[in-house]
């Protein structure tokens, strides 16, 4: 009873906190959709459901979020391709120093500020007459792409940037995860005569089903609110809104506009889509096994 | 004993949590308020904190202009906070919407005043310094900062988009061309001095494709001919036929001339249009005088000598265009020594102190009898040619011109890019959009 007393002591200020910066923040968001709220001012009037039903109308609206389920499935389901083979690539490395430097490699994008990296990408990688990508492509003889300004083209420069910044996160989880595996399975297969490839499928990635559900779920959480490559890589959402998605999308209305209500409604969508596909992923991946 | 270690560890947690949500108010202040200075508590001094966006010349004139006040005022200590551009108009929003604000003093873009001024979170200016601002200086300096007849600021320049062109001498004289006086002038001269290689341009003719010249050129050439993007009841009409013409005539030099691209639209380059005039990559840029000083400084050029600021030449004889509030200084209304401030403000309106500030912030003045100045002529002799055309800008008019920038920009874009079937289809379109933004 007193253990009870003492973990309720230790917790309460962390749940005070994600009460007042997190829980509170959140209803008031909820609220403010309801309204046609401007905080400056004094008269805010009730449009119950309104901001909800204007959403369905928004052209922008749509395009915002079919912009970010593209980029959102893209990015995600790429990065824990590439993350997981890097990683199992490094795992392959006995020593772990090599291991540690490669690890260390991959995840230096990750410290550097978004904001940094894109005015790098945006005015020395991919401009389309100076930048570096394009002098590669024409070494080879290949023509220039238009990157940033072609709105067919620019998803496909958000996903590799994004690719660029944040599989080096990803990478550090899965080599943690794979280096927790026992070798004596490993060894039971080898004993076995599995191929490599074998291995990778019947053990590894079974086994990393704890990691995988971590890696999925924040990994999705975070690329669905993403917005420095959005706000400093392109130029004002790129061409046609090319680049719009919905966190840019609820800045742009909240901030630009001035239409706090319907950012807030805007906003309580994104919330809801995060939730519902965090709560299929965990359903799906749930692990009730240990070592 | 472990109830009281339970107990000093909530507290020691509780206490990190709050240090971590801090406010970000760098001296801890409470934002807003009228500090004290560190006298030891007297009371008596003043201490008011004046936030601006974060520019090299524009901080040192601010900083030198508040020692000098500071030294005539005994007892008013003006501490200036700088934040980048970028972070700047979200900050100052968040700051009003607070209610306490977060400085007593704000330099303010005219635009962002225009969602202050209804709702009582700026100070509205004394009547007779109202009266005096609106006499003395150019109506589109503070039309923005008026609202139900009061004055909510005071305009430090007058912003200017149209007018002037950044022309590289250089590659003019290689292409033995001359700097055009005339509208059909500058379109022959743009085509005579493009280059390309394939798709790729070499060299852009004219390139006023940014987020601000397609839409001011756009108002002026429908202002030039005679009509208005605006009904008499404040509605946008961009169907009339002037408008079709002045959006056309924009869209064929992209289209049919190809004397530039919508690389200033859709992003892709490296430069914006006038650093690639400077970088030699484009010939011709209308754009404002703000743009000068960067050429000199960070280009190494000599104005008159490797590129020159030149009168842009006007789409027919009635020169008119449209012009918005630039940067002004406005006082919060939760100000505390609301007195030491408008002190402050009239400290800085007075013609010696503006004249210096206009001049080493590189401004066109808001106040008529200093653009009009010989010593501003002689400081800045490039700016003649927009000084001279100063009383034929009309106030753009009350709405968000980020947004209107935004539907011009988006739809011009779309007619280039072939997405409308008509001139007739994108101006219905754009109209519908125009006017969506003053619901």
């Amino acid at each position: 009873m007193k253990n009870k007393k003492f973990v309720w002591a230790v917790m309460l200020p962390a749940m005070l906190h994600i009460l007042v910066f997190i829980i509170v923040p959140i209803g008031i968001g909820l609220v403010v959709s309801f309204f046609n709220y401007n905080p400056l001012s004094s008269n805010n009037t009730f449009v119950g459901l309104g901001n909800f039903q204007k959403l369905f109308a928004d052209p922008d609206f749509r395009l915002a979020m079919k912009n970010t389920l593209i980029f959102v499935f893209a990015t995600v389901f790429l990065n824990i391709a590439l993350s997981l083979l890097v990683a199992q690539l490094i795992s392959y490395f006995k020593s772990n120093k090599v291991r540690s430097f490669f690890r260390m490699v991959f995840f230096l994008p990750c410290i550097a500020p978004m904001v940094a990296t894109s005015v790098v990408f945006s005015r020395s990688i991919l401009p389309t007459t100076t930048g570096f990508l394009n002098m590669m492509l024409n070494r080879v003889g290949l023509p220039s792409v238009n990157w940033l300004g072609d709105p067919k083209v620019i998803m496909i420069s958000l996903i590799i940037y994004t690719l660029w910044v944040d599989v080096g996160y990803n990478i550090v989880l899965f080599s943690a995860g794979i280096d927790g595996i026992p070798a004596y399975v490993y060894e039971a297969a080898d004993l076995d005569g599995a191929s490599e490839w074998r291995k990778f499928r019947k053990v590894t990635l079974p086994l990393l089903g704890r990691s995988f559900q971590f890696v999925i779920v924040q990994t999705l959480i975070s690329h669905f609110q993403m917005f420095a490559q959005f706000s400093v890589l392109i130029l004002k959402d790129g061409p046609q809104n090319s680049g719009l998605v919905l966190s840019r999308y609820i800045y742009k209305t909240a901030f630009e506009y001035k239409d706090m209500g319907y950012a807030s409604a805007v906003s309580m969508v994104l919330f809801i889509i995060i939730i519902i596909l965090s709560f299929i992923e965990q359903k799906k991946h749930n692990v009730d096994w240990e070592y | 004993m472990k109830k009281i270690v339970s107990l000093l560890l909530c507290v020691l947690l509780a206490v990190s949590l709050t240090a971590c949500s801090g406010s970000g108010n760098d001296n801890g202040a409470d934002p807003g308020q009228a500090q004290p200075s560190g006298d030891g508590g007297s009371g008596e001094d003043i201490t008011l904190t004046m936030w601006a966006h974060q520019n090299e010349p524009w901080n040192a004139a601010y900083t030198d202009a508040i020692a000098a006040f500071e030294a005539e005022n005994a007892g008013i200590h003006i501490q200036l906070e700088t934040f980048p551009y970028d972070e700047f108009e979200a900050k100052v929003q968040t700051s009003l919407i607070d209610g306490d604000g977060g400085a007593d003093i704000y330099e303010m873009w005219g635009g962002w005043a225009l969602d202050f001024t209804p709702h009582n979170t700026l100070m509205a200016m004394p009547d007779d310094f109202a009266a005096q601002i609106q006499e003395e200086t150019y109506a589109p300096t503070y039309g923005a900062l008026m609202n139900d007849g009061k004055l909510y600021g005071v305009p430090l320049e007058f912003n200017i988009e149209n007018g002037g062109l950044v022309v590289n001498l250089g590659l003019l004289e290689a292409n033995n061309l001359k700097v055009p006086t005339t509208w059909e002038e500058l379109k022959s001269t743009a085509v005579a001095g493009t280059a390309h290689d394939g798709n790729v341009f070499q060299v852009k003719g004219l390139d006023f494709v940014n987020w601000d010249s397609v839409p001011y050129y756009f108002l002026s050439l429908i202002l030039q001919q005679g009509s208005n993007y605006l009904t008499e009841d404040g509605k946008f009409d961009v169907t009339t036929q002037e408008a079709k013409t002045a959006f056309d005539e924009l869209a064929s030099m992209v289209t049919e001339d190809k004397v530039t691209d919508l690389e200033g639209l859709t992003g892709g380059g490296d430069l914006e249009g006038y650093q690639q005039c400077y970088a030699g990559r484009v010939m011709m840029v209308p754009r404002g005088p703000w743009v000068i000083s960067e050429g000199v400084e960070s280009f190494g050029m000599e104005l008159g000598t490797d590129f020159d600021y030149v009168e842009m030449p006007w789409y027919t004889d009635d020169h008119k265009f449209a012009s918005e509030t630039g940067w002004s200084l406005a006082v919060s209304a939760s100000c505390k020594e609301q007195e030491a401030a408008m002190k402050f403000i009239h400290y800085l309106y007075e013609d010696e102190v503006m004249l210096d500030h206009n001049i080493r912030c590189t401004q066109i003045p808001s106040k008529r009898n200093l653009a009009e100045s010989a010593e501003y002529q002689e400081a800045m002799p490039y700016t003649k040619v927009l000084v001279d055309i100063l009383d034929n800008a009309q106030f753009i008019g009350t709405f968000n011109t980020d947004r209107l920038k935004e539907t011009v920009n988006d739809t011009f874009v779309g007619y280039c890019s072939g997405d409308y079937a008509s001139i007739d289809e994108a101006m219905e379109d754009l109209n519908t959009k125009l006017n969506a933004i003053l619901e």
